[in-house]
C-alpha cells in the first residue's frame, strides 16, 4: 500500500519523503506516463492512418491536451464534491440520447450523430462512461446499505440508455452501453437471486428481441460466422484488416510504410480500425508493446481502486478499469475478426475527440481516488 | 470518525469487490485468450498468405502496348503508320445526365459536317462513349475554349493507324476495328483490353500478331480506388516487326486510276518471284476512317451499292471466259488431239450431232477455216467447243488443276475465295445432276460452271509465262534476306516443251496480228506482250431464233447484265517480268476496256525496273 499508516513502523523508511511536485500534480506518475505514452503513440498512428493529415492530428492534439488538463483538474477534487454532479449527469446523457433520435446530423443513414456546428459527436460515446459513473454515484449516494429498489432503478437506467441507442439503430453500441451499465451494478454486489431473476426474464423475451432486429443488424451479427458472405460489406472490411495485420508479420512494414493502410485498403483506418494499421506497420512486436502499456494502465487503475478508501472510489475505479479493459478487447477482437463489427474505437488512440476527452475525464475520477502524497 | 464497524464493512466490501472482479476477469480472459491466438495466427502462422494477399491488393499489372508495326514499300515509302489522334469521350455512366453538355459540344466545338455524318455514330465500349474521333486543329482550339463548361467530356490522345495513301491500299492493308465478342473469347484480356483495336481484314488481320508485337508489363502500385501511385517495375515490350510490301506504288496508282468509277480488279505479279506488284479492287474505301485516324465516311455515296469492302481481286469469282483458251489449246496439243496445223471449219456454231443443239460462237458468220493460232488470235469459240468435246471434262479439270484452277493460291490475305473447277463429282454434289457433254463444251470457252478469281487467273497464267513454274504469290517480302529464294508453289511438267512456245506465239499475235482481238494495243517497236482477251457472259444466250448479237442487244439494256471485260496478259516477251490480269465488271469489251490497263502497267513496270 502506498498510503502508509502513520503508525506503521514496520518498514524502515522515512515517514515524510521530500516534496515531489510531479508526484503531487499527477498523483500516479506511472499511470499518467503510460497514458501520455499511449496518447502520443496514438497521435503518431493517426498521422499515418489518416493519409498523413497533419490537420487531423492537430485537431486531435487539442482534444488530448484539453482532456489531460481536465483530467488533472478532476483528479484534485474530492470525490464527495462531484458525486452528486456525476449522479445527475445521467439525465444529461439521457437527454442527448433522446435528442439525437429526433435531431440527427444530416448525411448519415442512422441517427447517431449530433451536429453542433463546429463539431459532431455521438452521445453514445458519452453515455458509455457517464452511465457507469452515475450508477456508481447513485448506489453510493448514502453511507447506508444498498436497497433492493436501487438495484432495480439502476438496472432500468442502464436498460433505458441501451434501448435508446438500439433505436438509433446501433445494436453493437447498445450492447456495450448496457454492459458498461451492468458492470458497476454487478461489482457493487448485485444479489445473485436478482441476477437469476434477470436471466430468467431474458430467456423469455430474447426470441422477441431477435425478431425485432433490423435486417442489417441481423446481417452484422451473421457476418461474424462467415467473412466471405459479402466481400464488399463488413466481411470485406474484416478481410482487409486481417490482411493488414497478417502481412505486418513480426516486425511490421515500418512507420508510414503499411501498404494496406497508406493505400486506403483498410476502411475507417483512422478510427475504429486503427489497430490494424498498428499491426501492419509495427507488427506483432508493436502490438505486444502496446498491450504492455495498456496492461500497465489497467494494473494502475485496479491498484488505485482496490486501495481507495471509500466504497464509491473503489467501485468507480474497478468499474472504469473493467470498462476500459473491455473496450480495448472489443475493439481488437472486432478488428482481428473474432467478433462482429461494432462501433467501438480503440481507447485513447482512435480518431475522435469525444471519446478521448470522456476517457480522460474518467481517468480524472480514477486519479482522484488516490490520496495526495506529500 | 471511522469506526471498527466501518472498517469491518470496508473489509467485507473489498472482499466482495475482489471476488466479483475475478468473475468478470474470467469472462474477459476468454476474449483475451482467443484474441492472442488469433493475432498469433495472423502474424506468425498465416503471415505469408496475408503478405501475398496484401501485394495482390496493391499491385496491378498494366500492359504496355508497343506502337503497331509499320508497313512500308521496298524503297521505304510509308504505307501504314501510326499517328496521334485526339478523341473526345464521356464516361458511359455520365452520358444520360450530360445531354446538355453533349449538345453544347455539337454546337460550339465540333464541325458542322460531323452532325450529319451517319457513319460517325458514337462508338461505345464498356466505360466510355466516344463522341468525336480525331479532332481537327480547329476543333481542338474550340475545345480548349469550351472545356471548362463541358467538364464531363474529356480528351484522350491515342496512337491510331494511318494510311497516308488513304484508299490506294485499302484492299491490301485492310483496317482495324474495335475488338468484338468472338475475338475476345480467343484472346487474353491483358493483351487485348476492351477498347483495343484489332486487325479486321487485309494484312492488318493476317499479320495481326506480328504487327501488334508482344505487350510489356508495368507493375503499378494502386490504392483502393484504383488510382496509380507509383511504378514498381517495368518489362519493356518487344519491338514490333515492320512489314515490307512487294507492291509497286506507281503500278498501284495506275490501276486505281484506271478502275476509278468502275467495278473491277487488277492483279499484277512478277512471275519470276511470285511478288504481287499491284492488287487493286474497285470501288475501294478509306481505311483511315475505320481506323479512327480520320473522320468522315469511309466510302463514297456513289459506290455504296457496289460493295466497296469486297475485295474483288482475291474474292470475286468470275468466269474466266476466253482467257482459258490458251490452257485448253495447250491441253489439246499435249493430248495430241490437235497439232499446230489442225484445221476446224468455223461456220458460226457447233453441233455435236446433225440435228442437235447449236452452240453459237460470238461471231455470227464464223471465222472460216481456223487453226490453233487463229482460234486464239480471233478467239474462235467453235474451235474450242469442238476441242473441249473431244478432251472430255476429266482431262480438262485434271489439267487445269495443275495450273491452280480450283485452288486457293495461299496469298497472305484472308477471305481469298477458292475458285471453282468443276468435275463430274463436283456437279453431282453441288448441282445434283450428272455431267453432260454440253457442260464440257461450255468449259471449253471458260463459261458455265467454271469460275476464277483474278488472283488465281494471274497465278495460273504465270505458269505459261514461266514455262511451267508457279511461284507462291506474296505481298510481304522478307527484308532480312538479300538474296531472296522464290517460293515454288508448283511446277507444270508437259510432254513437249515446244508447246509452251506455240501457245505463247499465239498469245503474242492476239496483240501483234492485224486480226488479233487486242490489236488495238499494238505499237510499232513497242514492248512485246502476250495476252488473251475475254468477255464473260453474265446471262446465257439461249434463244435459238435470234443471233447472238440480236439477243445481246436486248440484254445489255440493263447495265448490270452486260458482259464482264477480261484481259490476261504478261510481258515483255521473252523474259516476262509482269503478269497482269484485269477484270472490269460489265465492261463489255476485253480489248477496249481491260487490255489498255494491262498494257500501261507492263510498260510502267519496265520504266520502274530501269530506274532502279
Amino acid at each position: 500500500m502506498n498510503n502508509r499508516n502513520p503508525l506503521d513502523y514496520s518498514l524502515n523508511k522515512p515517514l515524510v519523503t521530500s516534496f515531489n511536485p510531479f508526484r503531487y500534480l499527477f498523483k500516479d506518475i506511472t499511470l499518467v506516463l503510460a497514458l501520455i505514452a499511449v496518447l502520443v503513440f496514438g497521435l503518431a498512428m493517426l498521422y499515418s492512418s489518416s493519409g498523413q493529415s497533419f490537420s487531423m492530428v492537430m485537431r486531435q492534439s487539442i482534444y488530448v491536451f484539453a482532456g489531460l488538463i481536465m483530467m488533472i483538474f478532476i483528479s484534485h477534487l474530492k470525490p464527495d464534491s462531484y458525486k452528486n454532479v456525476l449522479m445527475h449527469s445521467y439525465w444529461i446523457g439521457l437527454l442527448l440520447l433522446i435528442y439525437v433520435l429526433f435531431n440527427p446530423a444530416e448525411g448519415y443513414t442512422t441517427s447517431r450523430w449530433i451536429d453542433i456546428g463546429f463539431f459532431q459527436f455521438q452521445p453514445s460515446e458519452i453515455i458509455r462512461l457517464i452511465l457507469p459513473l452515475s450508477i456508481v454515484a447513485y448506489l453510493h449516494r448514502k453511507e447506508s446499505k444498498i436497497r433492493l429498489e436501487d438495484w432495480l432503478y439502476t438496472s432500468l437506467a442502464a436498460l433505458l440508455c441501451s434501448y435508446l441507442v438500439f433505436e438509433q439503430p446501433d445494436l453493437g453500441t447498445s450492447i456495450i452501453v448496457f454492459t458498461s451499465g451492468i458492470i458497476p451494478i454487478y461489482l457493487a454486489g448485485l444479489p445473485y437471486r436478482v441476477i437469476a431473476a434477470y436471466v430468467g426474464m431474458l430467456a423469455i423475451v430474447s426470441p422477441f428481441i431477435w425478431s425485432s432486429l433490423l435486417d442489417y443488424q441481423k446481417q452484422r451479427v451473421l457476418t461474424y460466422f462467415d467473412s466471405n458472405v459479402d466481400p464488399l460489406g463488413d466481411g470485406w472490411n474484416i478481410a482487409q484488416s486481417q490482411t493488414a495485420i497478417g502481412s505486418g508479420g513480426f516486425f511490421g512494414k515500418g512507420y508510414l510504410e503499411g501498404t494496406q493502410s497508406q493505400l486506403n485498403f483498410i476502411p475507417e483506418s483512422h478510427s475504429d480500425f486503427i489497430f490494424s494499421v498498428i499491426g501492419e506497420e509495427f507488427g506483432l512486436l508493436g502490438i505486444t508493446c502496446l498491450f504492455i502499456v495498456y496492461g500497465i494502465i489497467i494494473w494502475r487503475i485496479f491498484k488505485i481502486g482496490l486501495s481507495a478508501q471509500s466504497p464509491f472510489e473503489r467501485l468507480a475505479c474497478c468499474s472504469l478499469g473493467f470498462i476500459f479493459f473491455l473496450f480495448i478487447l472489443i475493439n481488437v477482437s472486432m478488428v482481428i475478426g473474432i467478433i462482429p463489427v461494432v462501433g467501438v474505437p480503440l481507447p485513447l488512440i482512435s480518431q475522435g475527440g469525444t471519446s478521448i476527452v470522456v476517457h480522460l475525464l474518467a481517468f480524472g475520477v480514477i486519479l482522484s481516488a488516490k490520496r495526495p502524497q506529500l | 470518525m471511522r469506526t471498527i464497524q466501518d472498517l469491518r464493512r470496508d473489509e467485507k466490501d473489498t472482499q466482495s469487490l475482489r471476488s466479483r472482479s475475478g468473475v468478470i476477469f474470467f469472462f474477459l480472459l476468454i476474449l483475451i485468450i482467443s484474441g492472442v491466438f488469433k493475432i498469433l495466427q495472423l502474424t506468425v502462422l498465416d503471415r505469408n498468405n496475408y503478405e501475398a494477399e496484401s501485394d495482390k491488393n496493391r499491385i496491378i499489372n498494366l500492359p504496355i502496348y508497343p506502337a503497331r508495326g509499320l508497313i512500308t514499300l521496298e524503297d521505304g515509302t510509308l504505307i501504314a503508320e501510326n499517328i496521334v489522334t485526339k478523341d473526345l469521350y464521356i464516361k458511359t455512366k455520365l452520358y444520360e445526365t450530360s445531354m446538355d453538355q453533349v449538345a453544347q459540344l455539337h454546337d460550339k466545338v465540333l464541325d458542322e459536317n460531323r452532325k450529319i455524318d451517319q457513319l460517325q455514330a458514337p462508338i461505345q465500349d464498356e466505360e466510355k462513349i466516344w463522341l468525336a474521333r480525331n479532332l481537327s486543329e480547329q476543333e481542338l482550339a474550340k475545345y480548349e475554349v469550351q472545356k471548362n463548361s463541358i467538364p464531363n467530356i474529356q480528351l484522350e490522345a491515342k496512337l491510331r493507324r494511318y494510311l497516308p495513301h488513304k484508299n490506294l491500299f485499302s484492299h491490301v492493308i485492310g483496317h482495324l476495328g474495335l475488338i468484338n465478342m468472338d475475338e475476345r473469347l480467343s484472346l487474353s484480356r491483358s493483351e487485348y483490353p476492351d477498347d483495343s483495336f484489332i486487325g479486321k481484314v487485309g494484312l492488318e488481320k493476317s499479320y495481326e500478331k506480328t504487327l501488334r508485337g508482344k505487350a510489356g508489363i508495368r507493375l503499378m502500385e494502386v490504392d483502393v480506388y484504383g488510382n496509380k501511385i507509383r511504378e514498381i517495375n517495368r518489362v519493356s515490350p518487344d519491338k514490333p516487326f515492320n512489314l515490307t510490301l512487294t507492291l509497286d506504288l506507281r503500278l498501284q496508282k495506275i490501276a486505281q486510276e484506271e478502275l476509278a468509277n468502275r467495278r473491277g480488279a487488277v492483279v499484277a505479279l512478277d512471275p519470276t518471284t511470285g511478288f504481287i506488284k499491284a492488287l487493286v479492287s474497285s470501288p475501294d474505301y478509306n481505311p483511315n476512317i475505320l481506323n479512327g485516324s480520320e473522320s468522315g465516311s469511309p466510302v463514297s455515296q456513289s459506290s455504296l451499292e457496289d460493295s466497296p469492302f469486297f475485295n474483288r481481286a482475291i474474292s470475286g469469282l468470275y468466269p474466266p471466259a476466253s482467257t482459258i483458251k490458251p490452257f485448253i489449246g495447250l491441253l489439246g496439243l499435249e493430248e495430241e488431239l490437235i497439232t499446230e496445223s489442225t484445221i476446224v471449219e468455223d461456220k458460226g456454231f457447233f453441233q455435236l450431232k446433225e440435228e442437235g443443239r447449236k452452240y453459237r460462237g460470238w461471231k455470227e458468220d464464223g471465222h472460216g477455216r481456223v487453226d490453233l493460232k487463229k482460234a486464239i488470235v480471233e478467239s474462235s469459240d467453235v474451235y474450242f467447243y469442238e476441242l473441249a468435246s473431244k478432251l472430255t471434262i476429266d482431262r480438262i479439270s485434271s489439267f487445269l488443276l495443275r495450273f491452280g484452277f480450283g485452288e486457293i493460291s495461299g496469298i497472305d490475305l484472308i477471305n481469298e475465295s477458292k475458285s471453282i473447277l468443276p468435275t463430274r463429282n463436283w456437279k453431282l454434289g453441288n448441282i445434283g445432276e450428272a455431267w453432260f457433254v454440253g457442260d464440257t463444251i461450255n468449259i471449253g470457252i471458260g463459261q458455265g460452271y467454271i469460275s476464277s478469281t483474278p488472283l488465281q487467273l494471274a497465278v495460273s497464267l504465270s505458269a505459261i509465262a514461266n514455262k511451267g513454274k508457279i511461284f507462291q504469290p506474296k505481298l510481304i517480302r522478307n527484308n532480312q534476306l538479300e538474296d531472296y529464294e522464290p517460293d515454288l508453289l508448283m511446277e507444270v511438267q508437259i510432254e513437249n516443251p515446244r508447246h509452251w512456245n506455240i501457245i505463247e506465239k499465239s498469245m503474242i499475235s492476239v496483240i501483234n496480228s492485224w486480226n488479233g482481238t487486242a490489236h488495238n494495243l499494238y505499237e510499232e517497236g513497242g514492248i512485246t506482250i502476250a495476252g488473251k482477251t475475254g468477255t464473260a457472259q453474265i446471262k446465257s444466250l439461249t434463244d435459238q431464233d435470234l443471233t447472238v448479237r440480236e439477243e445481246y442487244e436486248g440484254i445489255r439494256k440493263d447495265i448490270k447484265n452486260r458482259d464482264h471485260a477480261l484481259f490476261a496478259s504478261y510481258g515483255p516477251v521473252p523474259d516476262p517480268n509482269l503478269v497482269v490480269v484485269v477484270i472490269v465488271e460489265n465492261g463489255e469489251s476485253g480489248s477496249a476496256v481491260a487490255a489498255p490497263i494491262a498494257k500501261r502497267l507492263i510498260e510502267q513496270y519496265q520504266i520502274n525496273i530501269n530506274e532502279s
